[in-house]
């Protein structure tokens, strides 16, 4: 399955996303969660805390300030943006935040 | 005394960003300002916490046109002043609103040139200083990359509303980390649908700021939403509205203390 969340800010994509990837994971499915939200909240909605879902958010930024390189693939970038979350969901952050220039 | 407010509303999605800058804008026109109210959000809301009913039109896309590279730009001779004048919408007590607005079933060219026209807009005010003697109310989309974006570049205030769900909070972090990174802006904490006072002091406490205001969880503005309508005109003297009265006269106290030390 591969499913995109999406609504008005506030309605509850991400906790309809973290709760659906949580639900396929314990049925036996092998679940990547992609935050793709330029506000990157997947974490706390799967529950692997404030910190780790920053920590995430800050890995990303570093990418564009040059501190990490960018990775040649999917692997690659599920392994270095990525982390565990509870069942086995395994979450990856795609988006930044604080890109400067509109559109 | 006559206050001039240059504010963005900013915070995570759901909290309360339109139904503030509506209350507030239409507060301001009331005691007699000159009040532009700007909604840069794709999906547009402002409209309706104004009292203006549902407009989803990219009012200004009859401003821009595309030039010999296909690149947006403002039509030669509009400017802020002229675009304010002949393209915002006059709301409830007389305030001027301009959104980015929605794409048509004619395609996206009107909403990007409108997209495109505003940001020109803005841009303009804060550089050529025209609408000098105007408040301006922005509402900005959810999350903190409107910020990034610089879509408010005129904003002295930036208030960030939160809600007490520690996803609201931690965007509510982001949201002012990145709005005072521009030199001179304030940013102030505003707790949305308090539910008791143990609210405000998570809010503070996550967010290590003074909380400027504390609005109620008021049944009379979901019921607003519900209807489309802004609760100034709805429950005018429910509590959310009081609350966003008393807001705006801590905003005053704050300009007039700016301007006695400046």
């Amino acid at each position: 399955m591969k499913i995109a969340v999406a609504g008005k800010g506030g309605s509850g994509k991400t906790t309809v996303a973290g709760t659906v990837a949580r639900a396929l994971a314990q049925a036996g499915h092998e679940v990547i969660a992609l935050d793709c939200d330029t506000n990157p909240m997947l974490g706390m909605s799967l529950g692997v805390g404030a910190e780790e879902t920053d920590r995430l958010v800050a890995a990303r930024q570093a990418l564009e300030a040059g501190e990490l390189d960018h990775q040649p693939n999917a692997a690659g970038i599920v392994a270095t943006f990525g982390t565990e979350a509870p069942d086995g969901v395994r979450l990856v952050v795609v988006t930044r935040i604080d890109a400067a220039d509109p559109g | 005394m006559v206050r001039h407010m240059r504010i963005a509303v900013a915070g995570k999605g759901g909290a309360g960003k339109s139904v503030i800058a509506g209350v507030l804008a239409r507060l301001l026109a009331r005691r007699g300002e000159r009040v532009l109210a700007i909604d840069s959000d794709p999906i547009p809301g402002l409209a309706l916490s104004l009292g203006l009913g549902p407009v989803d039109t990219p009012l200004l896309a009859a401003a821009a046109e595309q030039d010999e590279d296909g690149r947006w730009q403002l039509k030669k001779g509009i400017g802020a002043a002229r675009a304010v004048q002949r393209f915002a919408l006059t709301a409830p007590d007389g305030v001027r609103f301009l959104q980015f607005g929605k794409a048509t079933a004619e395609g996206l060219a009107g909403a990007m040139g409108s997209l495109t026209a505003l940001y020109r807009v803005v841009h303009r005010i804060a550089r050529d200083r025209v609408l000098d003697g105007w408040s301006i109310v922005a509402d900005l989309p959810a999350g903190p990359r409107h910020a990034a974006f610089d879509w408010a570049p005129y904003a002295s205030t930036y208030l960030v509303v939160t809600e007490p769900t520690l996803k609201s909070i931690l965007s509510a972090r982001r949201i002012a980390r990145i709005a005072t990174s521009r030199p001179g802006v304030a940013a102030l904490v505003v707790a949305n649908k308090v539910r008791s006072p143990r609210d405000v002091s998570l809010i503070a406490s996550r967010l290590q700021r003074d909380v400027v205001a504390a609005i109620p969880a008021d049944d009379d503005v979901r019921a607003a939403d519900r209807a489309g309508l802004s609760v100034l005109d709805a429950a005018p003297t429910c509590a959310a509205v009081q609350a966003i009265a008393e807001l705006l006269e801590e905003l005053d106290e704050r300009v007039d203390r700016r301007s006695r030390a400046s």
